[in-house]
Formats: C-alpha cells, sequence, structure tokens
C-alpha cells in the first residue's frame, strides 16, 4: 500500500502518425492529483479524455512528456514497469494463451523467483477471494469475460501491489455481470485495502465504487472530489452534464428582473424560475447565463399548483421511478419523480422547479458561477 | 435429416478423393517412371520391369549431391535470413505507427508480383559488375526477393491479433522488451512463423529463373540442375524423374514434420480470446 502523488503531468503524442493534429495537442495536460494511502480513485471521462493515458504512464508503459509521478515516497518516472511496484488489470483481459489459469496468475511471482511453494500458497490465498478457484486447471480460452476479468485482477493482486491499476475493468461484460464484479470489487478493496486507481467511462461505476473521483475531459482535470462533491457541487457545464443518470438538465437562461426578484426565462417558453437569493449579487437584468437543475428537483406540481403547465413529450416508466421529459423552448428537460401517478404523451402537467438548487454556469467557458457567500 | 448428412457427406469425401487423385497423379507418374528404363518408357504404362538403374545413374554417377547441397545452402540461408530480417520488420509494422508505413508494406508485398524475368537481366548485368555472379551469397540475396515478403505479410498478420496488452501485462510482471518479444511473442506467433518459413523454403526451392541467371557453374541448384538430363541426342525422362523425386523429399519431409502447425498456421488467428 502506497500513496501515489501525481504532479503536473503533460503527456504529448509526437505526429508520427497520418494525421496532423494541433502542435499543443496534450493528451494529458497538467494533471496533478494525491491519493491517500488505501485510497479507491476513480478516474472518469469520455473516451479520448486522457484517462487511460493517465494509467499508462503511472504503470510505466507510457513516456512522460513532463511532470512527476511518485508512487510511496519515490519518484517512478524512469522506473521499468516491474520495479514500480504496482499491478495492472487490463481492460482486455491480457491472459497469455498458452498458459493456465494458475499459471497466468503466477506468472508475474515466476518472473520474479519467488519459491515454488510461496507461490501455491499466495495463489490458494488470492483465488478464493475473486472466486477463481475452480478454475486454476482451465485455460483462458475457455473462460467467460467475467471470470477472464476475476483471473486478470487475480493476477494484478497476487504480488500485493503498491498501487493497484484498474482500466475499464467492466467495460466488456454484460449488464448483470458488470454489476456482479462491480460490488466484487468494492468487496475486494474492503479487505485488501490496497490503494486503487480505476479507469472507467461509466459515472455509475465510478460514483458507487470510487472514494474520490478525478473527472477528465480533453487532458484537463474537470474536478476532483467526492461522489457527493462532484454531484452536488460540480465545479463546471461538463462535470455537471457528466454526473448523475440521466444528467444535469443545462439550458440557456435570460436574466429578468421583475419588481425585486431575479428570474431565469426561457427562449419560446413560458416557464420561470427564481433564482436564488445567494446569487442575486451576481445578477443583472438581461444577463445571459446556463442554468443547470437535476432532474430530481423538477417536480409534476399538484392540482392547485402555480407551476407552469407544460405537455409531457417524453415518459419511460422504470417502476421504481418515472421519467418524465418536457419541452423548454427547444431542449428537452428531463425530471425523475418516484410518485405512482402515470402519464401519457401529449399530457398536460405543472412543472415545478426547486429554484434553490439551480446551479448557475458561465455562457462561453462553461465554468461554475458560484455565489460568494 | 440424418440421411441427408450422409449423403451430404459422401459427395464431399467423393469430391475430396477425386481431388487428391487429381493433385496426386502426377506426382505418382514421376515416381513411375523414375523406376522405368529408357527402353521401356513409351511402350509401358503401369506394367513395366522395375529397375534402379535411373537411382544408380543419377545418384552416384553424377553430381547430383553437389546440387542437391547447393540447393539446400541456398535456400535454407535465404529463409534464414529472411527470419531474422523479417520478424522484426513484421513487428514494426504491426505495431509501430510511422509514415509511409502501409506505403512501405505494400511495396514488399510488390515484389511478388513482379514477373522474375522482369528483373533478372538488370540483376545479370549488376551481378557480373559487382562479383556477386555465381555465388551463394549473390542467391541468397536475390532469394529474399521471394521469401522476404511472404514471411513479413504471413507474421504481420498474427503481430496484429496478439492483444497489445499482452505484451504491456508481461512487461509489468517483470520481462524486458527482449524477454516479452522472445518468450511470449515468439510462441505465440510460432504457428505463423513455422508454416511461413515452410512456404518460403518450398517457393526458394523451387525457384528456377535465379539460379539459371545469375549463377553458373560454381553454384548450382538442382532446378536447374534438372536440365542436364536433356542431352543433345535423347531426354532421359527415367533420370529427371528420379532427380526431381529426390529433390522432392526435403519439402515432404518438413511439412510431415510440422504438420501440426501447418494446418493451423494457414488458417491464420493465432490468439482468440
Amino acid at each position: 500500500m502506497s500513496k501515489l502523488i501525481i504532479k503536473n503531468l503533460y503527456k504529448r503524442y509526437e505526429n508520427k502518425g497520418k494525421k496532423k493534429t494541433q502542435p499543443n495537442d496534450f493528451a494529458v495536460n497538467d494533471l496533478s492529483l494525491e491519493c491517500e494511502d488505501g485510497e479507491f480513485i476513480g478516474i472518469l471521462g469520455p473516451s479520448g479524455c486522457g484517462k487511460t493515458t493517465t494509467l499508462r504512464m503511472i504503470a510505466g508503459l507510457e513516456d512522460i512528456t513532463a511532470g512527476d509521478i511518485y508512487i510511496g515516497d519515490q519518484r517512478v518516472n524512469d522506473l521499468h514497469p516491474k520495479n514500480r511496484n504496482i499491478g495492472l488489470a487490463f481492460e482486455d483481459y491480457a491472459l497469455y494463451p498458452p498458459l493456465t489459469v494458475y499459471d497466468n496468475i503466477a506468472f508475474n511471482l515466476k518472473a520474479k523467483g519467488v519459491s515454488k511453494d510461496e507461490i501455491k500458497q499466495r495463489v490458494m490465498d488470492i483465488a478464493p477471494l475473486l472466486k477463481v478457484e475452480d478454475l486454476l486447471d482451465k485455460m483462458p480460452i475457455s473462460l467467460s469475460g467475467g471470470q477472464k476479468q476475476r483471473v486478470n485482477i487475480a493476477r494484478a493482486i497476487v504480488r500485493r501491489p503498491g498501487i493497484l491499476l484498474l482500466d475499464e475493468p467492466l467495460s466488456h461484460l454484460d449488464g448483470k455481470m458488470r454489476q456482479a464484479l462491480r460490488i466484487e470489487i468494492k468487496r475486494l478493496h474492503n479487505e485488501i485495502k490496497c490503494t486503487t486507481v480505476y479507469v472507467t467511462h461509466d459515472q455509475l461505476e465510478a460514483m458507487s465504487l470510487a472514494d474520490r473521483i478525478a473527472i477528465m475531459n480533453l487532458g484537463v482535470l474537470q474536478q476532483f472530489g467526492t461522489p457527493m462533491e462532484v454531484y452536488d457541487d460540480p465545479a463546471n457545464e461538463f462535470v455537471a452534464g457528466f454526473i448523475g443518470e440521466p444528467p444535469m438538465n443545462i439550458l440557456k437562461t435570460t436574466i429578468i428582473k421583475h419588481e425585486n426578484d431575479y428570474y431565469f426565462t426561457f427562449e419560446n417558453s413560458d416557464l420561470r424560475i427564481i433564482a436564488p437569493r445567494r446569487y442575486y449579487d451576481l445578477l443583472s437584468d438581461g444577463m445571459q447565463v446556463k442554468m443547470g437543475v437535476r432532474p430530481t428537483d423538477i417536480y409534476v406540481g399538484g392540482p392547485d399548483s402555480k407551476g407552469t403547465p407544460v405537455r409531457v413529450a417524453v415518459y419511460e416508466d422504470l417502476c421504481s421511478e418515472r421519467r418524465i421529459g418536457v419541452r423548454v423552448g427547444d431542449e428537452l428537460v428531463m425530471m425523475i419523480t418516484e410518485d405512482d401517478t402515470r402519464y401519457r404523451q401529449g399530457e398536460m402537467i405543472k412543472l415545478e422547479v426547486n429554484g434553490e438548487k439551480t446551479h448557475l454556469f458561465d455562457l462561453n467557458t462553461g465554468n461554475r458561477i458560484r455565489s460568494k457567500k | 435429416m440424418k440421411r441427408k448428412r450422409i449423403v451430404g457427406n459422401a459427395v464431399k469425401n467423393g469430391l475430396l478423393a477425386l481431388y487428391a487423385i487429381f493433385a496426386l497423379f502426377p506426382l505418382f507418374w514421376m515416381v513411375l517412371i523414375s523406376f522405368k528404363s529408357d527402353a521401356q518408357m513409351f511402350n509401358t504404362t503401369f506394367i513395366f520391369d522395375p529397375t534402379l538403374e535411373n537411382y544408380d545413374a543419377v545418384l552416384l554417377r553424377t553430381d547430383y549431391f553437389k546440387y542437391f547441397l547447393d540447393s539446400i545452402i541456398v535456400s535454407v540461408v535465404a529463409v534464414l535470413i529472411s527470419v531474422l530480417a523479417g520478424v522484426p520488420a513484421a513487428y514494426a509494422l504491426a505495431r509501430y505507427n510511422f509514415k509511409k508505413k502501409e506505403s512501405l508494406a505494400f511495396t514488399i508485398l510488390s515484389f511478388r508480383f513482379a514477373p522474375e524475368i522482369l528483373v533478372v537481366l538488370p540483376l545479370f548485368m549488376i551481378y557480373q559488375k559487382i562479383g556477386l555472379y555465381d555465388t551463394y551469397f549473390g542467391l541468397i540475396w536475390v532469394y529474399q526477393l521471394i521469401t522476404m515478403p511472404l514471411l513479413i505479410w504471413v507474421i504481420r498478420g498474427y503481430f496484429e491479433d496478439i492483444s497489445v496488452e499482452i505484451e504491456h501485462a508481461a512487461q509489468v510482471d517483470g520481462y524486458s522488451w527482449w524477454q516479452v518479444f522472445l518468450k511470449r511473442l515468439l510462441p505465440l506467433i510460432k504457428p505463423g512463423l513455422v508454416s511461413a518459413s515452410l512456404l518460403a523454403f518450398i517457393f526458394a526451392w523451387n525457384n528456377f529463373t535465379f539460379p539459371l541467371m545469375l549463377s553458373g557453374t560454381h553454384v548450382e541448384t538442382i532446378t536447374v540442375a534438372s536440365l542436364k538430363y536433356i542431352a543433345s541426342d535423347t531426354v532421359h525422362y527415367g533420370q529427371m524423374a528420379v532427380a526431381a523425386t529426390v529433390s522432392a523429399l526435403p519439402a515432404v519431409i518438413f511439412a510431415l514434420l510440422i504438420q501440426k502447425h501447418l494446418v493451423r498456421g494457414l488458417s491464420f488467428g493465432a490468439v482468440k480470446g
């Protein structure tokens, strides 16, 4: 178990391929992260955001353009992967086809020259933890995807790594297996308490597994915080739109002042939302910003409601919750309700928005506009 | 349904047998006439007095073994060099991105389209100038045109089939790059390497144009030497058949030895799952 510190990390790929990219095209741009001992860190972002590149630089499979990586107290920039004391589980499992599951798991220890008895002891210790004890004599080709990934993770942790790196371990599994293995990974982490870096594009995985989440986009770290923080207090429009299922509704809005209050208004819509008082210092009449509101902070009003009447455009009944989509101007706004009323498409409902729970973002930069209080 | 399948199988096997006869008959005929004396060559078909006279004449009374050895040296060394240079080249083409990569790969392949006769005349003049004419090295070098493209293209496909993560996993597990290459990748490409090498060997072994034009008396391969049995007055078909039969043996023996790899190797797809 070790701390992991990443300081001002940059990665730029040389333009060797066919396409000429921009000269300042960094795959990873000024990334700094600190992971505590035993912490579970999720690196989350859309494909091509640099998260896997980051992981591969930690593992030593990719050169570092600039910056430093420390594992424990040691600067590992120039160390060979085998000397970094890491375990890496690959997205595509990367099991070696000619070897049995046992030999695949034991391979690292063999390469290190650990005695046969100890190898056996350690493989046998790890196997039940990942429920692969019945598979040890099989060849990788005969395993299912979920089994392969268990073996892959067993191989990564049998060496007792300082840091366990997981590269989208669930992305090739079907839905049910994915969920089962996700729970297994959580349980495994609780048992071995190994510092873990988990790369994923699935916000649900990151939210459910990680102690803290680093959200990246286009090589740049957007926000680093606990799941609660990134959900409730997103740093910018990107994070707000990426976290949550369905994601936050983000709408372009014009502020108007009416009497002493500010309201959010929307093009081609009657909807008006009173702005929270904490923003009043920042707002002015006619100002344009983006407003974000979670689907759970929008409600269907009762018969006496003063909410704005709108037509149901999309209705999804997931039984445990109901998702209603309505049109505000040209945008589709999703809301989630748990009450039992069922709606039909085209039906009129009254829309109520909890103005206190809205977030504001700069129209151009997408950065969060925070109230000073 | 079951009857349909039996009939289907019978038809399939019948057709395969027919093809086998069609393909093997020339070989059978070659072996047959190698036992015929010149006198019985044209007036008997299957029933004749078998004689070892041709074998005696070719194997013991000519320099046959010298030609045989020349062919072995030239073909085997040509294939070895192709393997040593071609496997790393195939790896580079499969794994790295560099400028004009596909053009380079296609150029290598295109060596196989050009008729040998097209390049052999200029080569003849160049070889005479720089002293490569009628040397082992000269032939081995020009044989790279035949063996190298084949190896590079087959092996490249194998490398591309191997997930790059397998290499990375081995590196994280503690192997250096060379160990990864020798201990992890080579075993995985072995079926392809073995079968491509065998094919390359056969193509080199059977080549006629290059040794005919680029070598003389010092280095003489069996394909060219077989012409010697066409004398000015008569053609010794029996002796030619002996020369051909014996020269077919190495390829047959190699193919039998590596049969296990051959089927898998030529049907591609080394690593799945």
